[in-house]
Order: C-alpha cells, then sequence, then structure tokens
C-alpha cells in the first residue's frame, strides 16, 4: 500500500464518527484529515497532494450531496465516498450519477469503505499524473516554432513530407527538417507517440 | 353500569345528552312570552261562539297528527341510538296523542255528519279528548322520571328494531280499542257534556288534573340537567297549560269559540316551533359531530406523520452512535492487528466506544421521555406556570451564556386543555433553540424574550424571541424539515416535535424575523374553555 503524497479528507459533523474513521484510515496506513463541515474544509488550505473525500450526506447547513456539485462547479476533483445514516435509493442513484465512486449505508463493513478509498486514491494518481503529463505536453508544445506547430498535426495525420510540402508550399527538405524539430522537442520517440500526444493536446484544447 | 356509563360518553351529541344553551333558553322564555302574550289578547273576545267552524276540524286534526308522528319518528330515532328507555316512552306518548286526535276529530259533533259517518254518541268526543289530554302529560312525566336514571336497555344491541315495531304496533292497537270502547259504549260514558257546545261540571275536573299532571312533569323536568330536548319539553307544557287555560276557563269550556279555537291553535303552532327547533338543533348537533370527527381524524393523521417522522429519527438517533462503534472496533482491531500492535491507538478507539455507548443510552432515555407515562393525558394547563418552572430549570445555561431573560406573561391567561409535559417539552425545545441561536452573538446583547397573551376568543398566543443571528432565506424554508439542523449535535428532530405536539394540541406553531435581529418562535393553543373541548372546565 503505497503512502505517500495522498491524504484521506472526511468531512463529518459527528465528532465520534469523525474520529473513528480517520482511526480506521490511520491503521491501514494512510494519512487523514477530517473537518467537521465542508465550510471547514473550503477554507483549509489543501496540500498539492492526491487524495480523496469521505463525505457524510447529512451535514448541517449543506447537505454532502449539494456539496459535491460545489465542488465540481470549483475545479476540485477529488473522488468521493458518501456514507450515510439513512440512506434511500434515490439519494444514492443522484450521487452516483454525480461522481461519486461509493455510497455507503452506516453501519458499514470497514473492508468496504477501505477499498473505497483506495480505489478513489487510485483514481485520483491516475487524474493527477494524467494532468502532470498534459501540464507537461503543453509546456513541450509552447516550444515549437509556428512553422513547427502548422507541420505537427499533419504529420500526426499521417501526411507524407512530399504532401505536407506541397500543402504549406515549402521543400521536402524543409519539411523534413521541421519534422524532426517536432519529434525531438516533443520527445515523441516514434510517430505513434507523436499521434498520441497531439490527440491529447487536441482533446484538452476541446475540453478548455 | 359500565357499560351503560360508556353509551353516554359515546352520545355526547344527541338532543338528550347536550346541554342547553343560553341562547336557546332565550328563545324558549321568548316564545313563551309570546304566547302568554296572545293570550291574554285574546281573553276578551274568549267567549264568542264561532259558529260551523267545526268544518276546520279535519284540517287542524291533520296537522296535529302529522306534527305529532313527525316528533314520534325523531324521538324514536333519537331511542335507535341512545336506547333511553325514557326517550322511548316520550316517542310513543307523541304518537299515541297523534293517533287519538283521529277519532277526536272524526267523533266531533258535526264533523262525523259532514263526512257521511254515522253520529257517535254525545260524550265520545270528550271522552277521548279527555284520554289525550291526560295520557300525554303523563308520558311526559314518565320521561322526566326515567331520563337521569340511567335507564338504558339492557337487550343486546340490535334488538331497537323490534322494541320499536312491537311498541308502536301496541300503541296504535291500544288507540284503536280504546276508541272503540268509547264509541260502542257510548251510553255508560260519564257526562262530561250538557249539549254539543256546553260541558257539564263533571268536565272541570279534567284540565284541573291535566294542569295538574303539566305541572308535575314541568317541576321534574326542571330538576337535574337539562338537556335541549328537557328545555323544549318544558316549552311544550307550558304552551299545553295556555291552550288549556284558554279551552277550558278563559272560554269558559265553549266548543267552537275564539278562545277555545284559539287555544287549539296555540297548541299547534307550539307544537310546530318545537318540532322545528328540535330538526334544526338535530342537524347543528350533527354537524358539530362531523366537525369533531373530522378535527380527530386529523389530529390521527398529524399523529401518524409525526410517529413516522419519529421511527425515522429514532433509528437515524441510534444508528449514528452504532455506525460509529463498529467503526471504531474495527479500527481498534486493525490496530491491534499491526506488529507490532499500536495499544494507544486500540485503546482510544475502545474510549469511542464506551462514549458512544453512552450516547446512544441517552437517546433511549429522551425517546423514553416522549412516550412517559401521562404524555397521553390531557388536564388543564397553565403555560405561564410551564414558562416559569422551565426557565427557572435552564437558569445556570442562560446565566453562563450571559443571555439577559425578559419575560411579559399575561397575568390572568386561560388555562389550556393539553399534556404538560409535552408542553413544557415544546417550551424548553424553543428556549434551548434561542439560547444556541445567540451564543454566537457578541456584537449585542442577547435577550431571551417570552410573552404570554390571549388571542381572540378561543386561544392563548406564546412568543419566543432571541437576538440571535436570525436564519437566512434558506434555513427558513427547511427549519421544519425532519433532520435539517443547524446545529454541529443537532437531531434535526426538535422543530417537528414541537409542531407536532402543539398541532395535536389544537394548536399552530411558525417562525419569523426578529427586528432587528433574531428570530421570534410563536405557537398558539386552543383555551380549555373554547367550544371544541366539550369537557374543559371554566375559569
Amino acid at each position: 500500500m503505497s503512502t505517500d503524497q495522498s491524504l484521506v479528507f472526511i468531512i463529518d459533523d459527528d465528532p465520534s464518527m469523525r474520529a473513528s474513521i480517520e482511526s480506521l484510515v490511520r491503521s491501514v496506513g494512510h494519512t487523514a484529515q477530517s473537518f467537521a463541515s465542508t465550510r471547514e474544509f473550503m477554507l483549509s488550505e489543501l496540500p498539492e497532494v492526491s487524495g480523496c473525500l469521505v463525505l457524510d450526506v447529512r451535514l448541517p447547513g449543506q447537505s454532502g450531496l449539494e456539496f459535491q456539485q460545489e465542488l465540481a462547479r470549483s475545479d476540485v476533483h477529488f473522488p468521493v465516498i458518501f456514507i450515510t445514516g439513512h440512506g434511500d435509493v434515490p439519494m444514492s442513484v443522484s450521487a452516483m450519477k454525480a461522481g461519486a465512486i461509493e455510497f455507503l449505508t452506516k453501519p458499514f463493513r470497514d473492508q468496504d469503505l477501505l477499498d473505497a478509498i483506495h480505489r478513489g486514491l487510485e483514481i485520483d494518481r491516475d487524474r493527477k499524473a494524467e494532468a502532470v503529463m498534459l501540464a507537461e505536453l503543453r509546456q513541450r508544445y509552447k516550444s515549437l516554432t509556428p512553422r513547427e506547430r502548422e507541420v505537427m498535426p499533419l504529420v500526426a495525420s499521417g501526411w507524407l513530407n512530399k504532401q505536407i510540402a506541397a500543402e504549406l508550399d515549402l521543400s521536402d527538405i524543409t519539411v523534413k527538417v521541421h519534422r524532426a524539430q517536432v519529434m525531438r522537442k516533443m520527445e515523441a520517440k516514434s510517430l505513434p507517440d507523436l499521434v498520441r500526444f497531439s490527440d491529447k493536446l487536441a482533446l484538452a484544447t476541446q475540453k478548455r | 353500569m359500565h357499560s351503560t356509563s360508556k353509551s353516554r360518553e359515546d352520545h355526547l351529541f344527541l338532543l338528550t345528552t347536550s346541554l342547553s344553551g343560553r341562547d336557546q333558553w332565550q328563545f324558549a322564555i321568548g316564545v313563551l312570552v309570546v304566547l302568554v302574550a296572545a293570550l291574554l289578547v285574546t281573553v276578551p273576545f274568549a267567549s264568542i261562539a264561532l259558529e260551523h267552524t267545526e268544518a276546520l276540524l279535519p284540517a287542524y286534526a291533520t296537522a296535529v297528527f302529522i306534527v305529532d308522528l313527525v316528533t314520534a319518528t325523531l324521538l324514536l330515532a333519537l331511542f335507535s341510538v341512545q336506547r333511553s328507555s325514557a326517550v322511548l316512552a316520550l316517542s310513543l306518548g307523541y304518537l299515541f296523542s297523534g293517533a287519538m286526535i283521529l277519532p277526536w276529530a272524526l267523533t266531533f259533533p258535526g264533523v262525523s255528519a259532514s263526512l257521511g259517518l254515522p253520529d257517535a254518541g254525545l260524550q265520545t268526543t270528550a271522552m277521548i279528548a279527555t284520554v289525550r289530554r291526560l295520557s300525554f302529560p303523563l308520558f311526559v312525566l314518565a320521561y322526566a322520571l326515567m331520563k337521569d336514571s340511567d335507564t338504558f336497555l339492557r337487550t343486546p344491541q340490535g334488538t331497537e328494531r323490534n322494541i320499536i315495531v312491537m311498541s308502536v304496533t301496541g300503541v296504535i292497537v291500544i288507540a284503536l280499542a280504546l276508541t272503540w270502547l268509547v264509541v260502542a259504549n257510548d251510553d255508560a260514558l260519564p257526562t262530561f257534556m250538557r249539549d254539543e257546545m256546553h260541558v257539564s261540571d263533571l268536565w272541570h275536573y279534567v284540565p284541573a288534573t291535566a294542569v295538574g299532571l303539566s305541572l308535575a312533569g314541568l317541576l321534574s323536568l326542571w330538576r337535574g340537567r337539562c338537556s335541549v330536548l328537557d328545555l323544549w319539553l318544558m316549552v311544550v307544557l307550558c304552551s299545553s297549560l295556555i291552550e288549556i287555560i284558554l279551552l277550558s276557563y278563559v272560554s269558559s269550556g265553549l266548543r267552537l269559540s275564539v278562545g277555545w279555537w284559539a287555544g287549539r291553535l296555540y297548541g299547534l303552532i307550539s307544537a310546530s316551533i318545537v318540532l322545528l327547533v328540535l330538526l334544526s338543533e338535530t342537524m347543528t348537533l350533527y354537524a358539530r359531530l362531523a366537525r369533531s370527527v373530522l378535527a380527530e381524524r386529523r389530529t390521527r393523521d398529524a399523529r401518524i406523520t409525526a410517529m413516522e417522522a419519529l421511527s425515522a429519527s429514532i433509528a437515524h438517533e441510534v444508528n449514528q452512535p452504532l455506525a460509529s462503534m463498529v467503526t471504531n472496533a474495527d479500527a481498534g482491531m486493525r490496530w491491534l492487528g499491526r506488529s507490532p500492535p499500536d495499544l494507544p491507538e486500540a485503546k482510544a478507539a475502545l474510549e469511542r466506544i464506551v462514549n458512544d455507548g453512552h450516547r446512544t443510552a441517552k437517546v433511549i432515555d429522551g425517546i423514553r421521555t416522549m412516550f412517559k407515562k401521562g404524555t397521553q393525558e390531557r388536564v388543564p394547563a397553565d403555560v405561564n406556570q410551564l414558562i416559569v418552572e422551565t426557565l427557572k430549570r435552564s437558569r445556570s445555561e442562560t446565566h453562563l451564556a450571559r443571555i439577559s431573560v425578559q419575560t411579559e406573561l399575561y397575568e390572568t391567561l386561560p388555562l389550556v386543555t393539553g399534556c404538560p409535559v409535552q408542553l413544557e417539552q415544546v417550551i424548553s425545545n424553543l428556549v434551548a433553540n434561542s439560547i444556541d441561536a445567540m451564543t454566537a452573538v457578541s456584537s449585542r446583547e442577547r435577550v431571551l424574550r417570552i410573552q404570554t397573551a390571549p388571542q381572540g376568543s378561543d386561544r392563548i398566543l406564546v412568543s419566543v424571541e432571541d437576538s440571535g443571528s436570525g436564519m437566512t432565506p434558506d434555513c427558513k424554508e427547511r427549519i421544519f424539515e425532519p433532520f435539517f439542523t443547524t446545529k454541529p449535535d443537532g437531531m434535526g428532530m426538535g422543530l417537528i416535535f414541537c409542531r407536532w405536539i402543539i398541532e395535536a394540541h389544537g394548536g399552530r406553531l411558525w417562525m419569523m424575523d426578529n427586528e432587528p435581529h433574531g428570530t421570534i418562535f410563536q405557537f398558539t393553543l386552543p383555551r380549555a374553555d373554547a367550544p371544541i373541548f366539550l369537557t374543559g372546565e371554566r375559569t
């Protein structure tokens, strides 16, 4: 079980429940941080680590479900595990639809919660790695010259040097040089690598 | 014995059991005053004879017959519900009186001839009149003597129909037999009439006896509880006294005179008024019954909803520490299962389990007080006193929080009918809410103000105000929802219970903003002497 750089956030208004979950999480080697309300959580400085949220549905002030929606709006993407004392089917359905990874009814089996936490942390780690990767790719893309940025999508689309040269009104040799530069700057070891990077960047651009 | 007293309670809304109100007394006395005035107006003209008016007699007799029959039917219906033999006797009296008016009119001199019937003897009509005159007050007397002695039928339910059929048949048979006896044995009858128009001296014993019986009936109706039916029976007896005075004394027994006719008409008019009043009273009582059934159903519905909320809250309140205990135990086992075992962590988990256990016990204790013995019983309660006691108990809390408590309790606040334990729960819940709302306030004075006052003529109003931070619109909307709470350790059920209790007591609970800061919770409760609580005591 990897313990480095991951945090479990617990939000529950019941002090004893909070302490018990925190203790359970720590007993398997995770680091945990608990909060009595969603407000307290939002006001605290969150370290830049991967993590997941264990959230009580019934909270003073804002309910856990409302908070889940607020999180999504405010660009906090921790996976959410709901726990509830009076779970009903419609509530769990809407929670799962909104992207919760698990909906547990109190009292729950400890293994169920821990499994969900592991899953959540893994998801968040993957997401974080993906984000890091994307940031890196953007950095590399930035270092390309305007001409190289014109050449890159055409290369990634499988065009031959000759076709690109005709399209951009360049000589074959120049295209070849640009192409080599793109591969080097984007740190693509092969054409498929470049295709993948280009895909990701395009997707990311679309998403923005 | 037990069953009879129970059946009494079941029929709170019958003519014989609902007490006559003040306005009914006024109305009854008004009717009597009008009749007496009419009597006095008639006196000077009483002896003027109106020739050949016997043609109107069949119409008069039919009217009397119908009024008596309808009254008898109404009373029989009452009997079938109440099974009181007094009511049965009275209804048979009306039936008998109605049945005897027909032979009386048919044998009246001049009437039989115009209808083509063989002429009856001279004494026949007077004899039938005598039987009618004397029998009716006797029946009323029988009713008056039986009504307070709880002579309800001992026979099993469902036999009323047979009893009614049998007694009605009996009365009709007796009426027919008597008529036949009188008509067939005219010669043997005592001499009441000198001729077709004038009574003999012997006749004067009849009205005198009738007056005596009527007075006896009046007296026995007067004593004891006076129900709506009793009141109007007294009116009937009084008007029949007036009728007798007019018929036999003022007009000196002269048949078909102004006084004679006036007496008959007054009798008919008052009988009709009585019938109409009884009918409208029946309708009013029926409406009141329907209303109370409706109110009862509403209370029951509110109770069911509250029971659902209650069971949900019990489940939640017990589940919460239970879940915590399970998770703590799991964590503890994992701490112990590590190598080496982490004893301090395991110990901390066990301590939390102990606390959770105590917490659960407290929750169950709280629930138990909700259902404590005596929470169902309704007694007259002084809300002011409940407030004073509640404040006394929370004095240390308000003192600690530096809250100044102001009370404006209306000195002669009417009592309410209810369960003091539950009402006190409501007050202490609202007080606790106010205290909690003000603990965060530091920029201004913390004031808890409780006011009581009568509202309208049938309710009291209680206000609990705080100078706390008030509520957000979102809060206000959801404050009466189950599980909604703004407190870290709140159960989100307090206000629901308050509202349930107040509504179960026939009142309302709501909240509004206090100026310039804070919140006001207000509730109303019906006064103990409000009409809907018939058993309430006047203060």
